[in-house]
């Protein structure tokens, strides 16, 4: 089963480079969308089918603590998985987001820790022994 | 304190580079020149516990190369927007490590959108004097031969671990 995932972040490069270590680490990926802010990942939300979303923190327009409460409000998104890769470091806010039930990556990742986090996270990989 | 906020800034620019764009650098002793005119610059601010700024001039070459590594393409393929772009986020994720290795992980800062400094006389400039003070703590990579500096602002404190 492929999943479809939306990265958020307010760096193209970063987006692209997320996506680049996803497609590396053998994950099975459907299609990819991107946004520049929360309000665009909202967005994107409402028009595609969403099974994963990659949300950065610091970003213009809607940060993504915002975007993540919005996603909780709403019946039809507040079941998809979140992974948060920020460079935030303040454990009371990383802390905060866990609560939130989203995963947290620091900024810089390794390819492993994307990989682990994404199967934990949405159970991929568990049915394959 | 000074040289523990200087150490601290080095490591995690040593190790950021590395482990963002397989950027190796190390740090040089010595004021040496800076030659404003042939560099790139970029910025960002962070307020929390204190509040400064954290100002890094690079050369070019050093650039094409964090664009191409972050992106996995041959240095000569990325566009102008996408260099910014690797350097902002660089500075972004530079300066998301260093706060909490100065204060601890419990301290909890804003940082602003980086932004790309242009023009030889601005970049001096903003690495000069930031809110009309001098940077707390200056810190002189050699990558390759190739220069960058980072400029720290702000009335630093180490509270952490
Ligand atoms: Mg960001």
């Amino acid at each position: 089963m492929a999943i479809n995932i939306l990265i958020v972040d307010d760096s193209s490069v970063m987006r692209a480079m997320i996506l680049k270590t996803m497609r590396m680490s053998g994950l099975p990926i459907g299609e990819t969308y991107q946004a520049a802010n929360g309000q665009e990942g909202l967005d994107a939300l409402e028009q595609h089918w969403i099974d994963l979303a990659i949300v950065d923190i610091n970003m213009p327009v809607m940060n993504g603590e915002e975007m993540i409460d919005r996603m909780q409000e709403n019946p039809d998104t507040k079941d998809i998985p979140i992974v948060v890769i920020s460079t935030e470091g303040s454990e009371t806010r990383i802390e905060r987001l866990q609560g939130k039930g989203a995963s947290f990556i620091q900024k810089p990742f390794t390819p492993e820790i994307i990989r682990d986090t994404i199967m934990a996270i949405t159970g991929i990989g568990e049915s394959d022994e | 304190m000074n040289e523990q906020v200087k150490e601290i800034l080095s490591r995690v620019a040593v190790e950021t580079l590395e482990q963002l764009a397989f950027i190796f650098s190390s740090p040089e002793d010595g004021p040496g020149e800076i030659e404003y005119d042939s560099l790139m610059a970029a910025s960002v601010s962070f307020a929390g516990p204190f509040a400064g700024g954290l100002v890094m001039t690079v050369s070019p070459q050093v650039v094409f190369e964090l664009a191409a590594n972050m992106l996995g393409v041959d240095n000569e393929e990325t566009t102008l927007d996408q260099q910014y772009d690797a350097l902002k986020e660089s500075m972004n994720v530079i300066c998301g490590n260093l706060l909490p290795a100065i204060t601890g992980k419990q301290a909890v800062f804003n940082i602003g959108s980086p932004e790309i400094i242009t023009g030889g006389e601005a970049i001096k400039e903003a690495t000069e004097k930031y809110n009309g003070r001098s940077p707390t703590s200056m810190v002189r990579l050699d990558i390759d031969g190739e220069q960058c500096v980072l400029f720290l602002f702000g009335d630093i404190r180490i509270t952490g671990e």
